[in-house]
């Protein structure tokens, strides 16, 4: 069984290689590293500030009041106490919350969701406007900076180059692989021979497996990226190439050529793209993305790679993704099984 | 070895697929089943082969039923219309992939390619072959694991008259080696040369099962002329 399993596999990677996969998987880590450096820091319009403050933390009286009359530049919201200030910054239902400065009383400290952001300058410029406007004098009431996510913006934005990868693998290349197995009824070759059917899913999400892997792997030796918690980030990346290229090997068998598999991947790729990559910066995004296996691999690969997320408060994500693997590999059996569209 | 074919039926449409068809096969039988395109000759090889599952009915092989196809596979060798082999890869490649999953020694790959006349085209990618040399591949590859029974779809469709020869040489040989061997086929001259036994079938059902000599004697012969 073993022996099948990789064989299929080496045959698998060989036709990557062959079909111009591989290309694929190589220039796309190209072609993050090179956006990853035309970033663009121009500034946008920049909308109305939320900031939270602790119900019980004694201010400075006269940053509070300044604060709480700027309405026009400020909306305050009352957090019970810095865990949930920060739980709130991660839902971003607020752009900075300010706490106490240890340092001085006359001072606050701001804690935001990342240093290196269009909020962070816009509450940090509006600050320095009102204490002009107020006190005249240029000692700052902001004493210092503590963002929540680590890294500069090239770090912040690789989760969703690997989301893109590991996407682009599991809803493009795998179902057209699978469907063109089934076209050319080269699968129906193999199942002429002693192999089983679970022998072929398995070295089809190995397969799948790898050329994420190797992907991920590239991005990472390209960028210099640390991802940190090894264990926790190589436990969630090869949960979701697995997830995904069972979710793709499922969409193969729904289609009979790899024209349709190309057209279906790419009505997956997108939808599962998007909302879990644009949930950084739309609240109602955030509330839909959550219902995406794509936004159970983002999150806490997000969470990992920025915020020191720790597996072990992911297990749930880490299982939802498994489940989601398995559920779509066995619907995958069940469609061999029957031939279907063979 | 013997095949049972017992009430298969596969319906696409009305008029077209395979309507309930039932008869046996005989150790060292060669059988042209016959018929106009569309009368389900193609089906019927292919559900013998585990291509297509019946709507109902049943298959055995040696009373083995055709669902447990692990237990048959290796007793099946089924040789499609159009080649279906690993285009990117090599002839040596394309037999050593099927040798592997066989569990067959790679000894064998030597054998077919010598026997196929295939040495010279060991290391040519399957896409830069004609489609008779692909034939021979794919035969080949068909005959690895030593199959007792073959079931060629229309061997000899789209080649030239040496190539259609070689085939006919090829299935008298394997026919003159012991195998059971079915091939569907619309060339009356085929039949001729080749088979023992003739299958009819019209519109999915199974209109004459004879002889040759009583095939061409029959009014089907005048009426359907093939």
């Amino acid at each position: 069984m073993i022996r099948n399993i990789i064989t299929l596999t080496l045959n698998d990677l060989a036709i990557a290689f062959k079909n111009k996969t591989i290309f694929l998987i190589i220039f796309i880590p190209l072609f993050v590293f090179f956006s990853l450096k035309l970033v663009d820091r121009s500034a946008t319009d920049v909308k109305k500030i939320t900031i939270g403050l602790i119900q019980s933390e004694a201010y400075a009286p006269v940053i509070l009041h300044t604060i709480t009359s700027a309405g026009n530049i400020f909306t305050v919201s009352r957090v019970s106490g810095e865990e949930e200030g920060k739980r709130w910054l991660r839902e971003k239902k607020i752009d900075g919350l300010l706490v106490r400065s240890e340092q001085d009383t006359g001072s606050v400290a701001l804690v935001v969701l990342k240093k290196e952001s269009l909020q962070t300058l816009s509450i940090v410029e509006s600050f320095s406007a009102l204490q002009r406007g107020t006190e005249g004098k240029s000692i700052n009431w902001i004493s210092g900076i503590t963002p929540i996510q680590q890294g500069g913006i090239q770090k912040q934005t690789l989760p969703t180059w690997i989301l893109m990868v590991v996407l682009l693998v599991g809803f493009i290349i795998m179902p057209a692989q699978v469907a063109e197995e089934k076209e050319k009824k080269l699968l129906l070759a193999l199942l002429q021979t002693p192999m089983r059917e679970i022998e072929w899913l398995g070295a089809k999400v190995l397969s799948g497996m790898t050329l994420i892997l190797t992907a991920v792997l590239f991005l990472h030796l390209l960028g210099q990226f640390n991802p940190g918690n090894i264990p926790g980030y190589g436990a969630f990346i090869v949960v979701g190439s697995f997830c995904f290229s069972s979710y793709g090997i499922l969409l193969g068998f729904l289609c009979r050529n790899q024209a349709s598999a190309r057209t279906l991947g790419i009505l997956f790729y997108l939808p599962h793209l998007l909302p879990s990559a644009l949930s950084d910066f739309s609240q109602k995004l955030t509330m839909v993305a959550p219902l995406l296996p794509s936004y159970q691999l983002y999150e806490p690969i997000k969470a990992i790679l920025l915020d020191e997320g720790r597996l072990s408060n992911l297990s749930l994500e880490w299982f939802y993704l498994l489940a989601v693997g398995l559920v779509t590999l066995l619907f995958s059996y069940m469609l061999m099984k029957k031939r279907w569209l063979m | 070895m013997q095949i049972k074919i017992e009430n298969i039926t596969r319906i696409y449409t009305e008029s077209r697929g395979l309507q309930p068809v039932s008869f046996t096969v005989e150790k060292g039988e060669l059988i042209a089943v016959i018929g106009h395109n569309g009368a389900g000759k193609s089906t019927l090889l292919k559900i013998m082969a585990g291509w297509l599952l019946p709507d109902s009915g049943t298959v055995t092989v040696d009373g083995i039923n055709l669902k447990n196809r692990l237990a048959v596979v290796k007793k099946v060798g089924f040789v499609p219309e159009t080649p279906n082999l690993f285009e990117f890869f090599s002839v040596e490649y394309n037999l050593k992939l099927f040798a592997h999953l066989f569990h067959v020694p790679f000894v064998r790959i030597e054998e077919i390619l010598r026997e196929f006349n295939l040495l010279p085209f060991r290391n040519s990618k399957v896409q830069d072959l004609s489609k008779g040399l692909r034939q021979r591949v794919s035969i080949g590859r068909t005959l690895l694991a030593d199959p007792p029974l073959l079931l060629f779809d229309e061997p000899t469709s789209g080649l030239d008259f040496e190539m259609t020869n070689e085939v006919y040489r090829m299935i008298r040989d394997f026919h003159g080696a012991g195998k059971t061997i079915l091939f569907t086929s619309h060339r009356s001259e085929e039949i001729k040369t080749l088979a023992t036994r003739v299958i009819m079938l019209h519109q999915g059902h199974m209109v004459f099962d004879g002889s040759p000599q009583d095939y061409f004697q029959s009014d089907l012969y005048e009426k359907l002329s093939i």
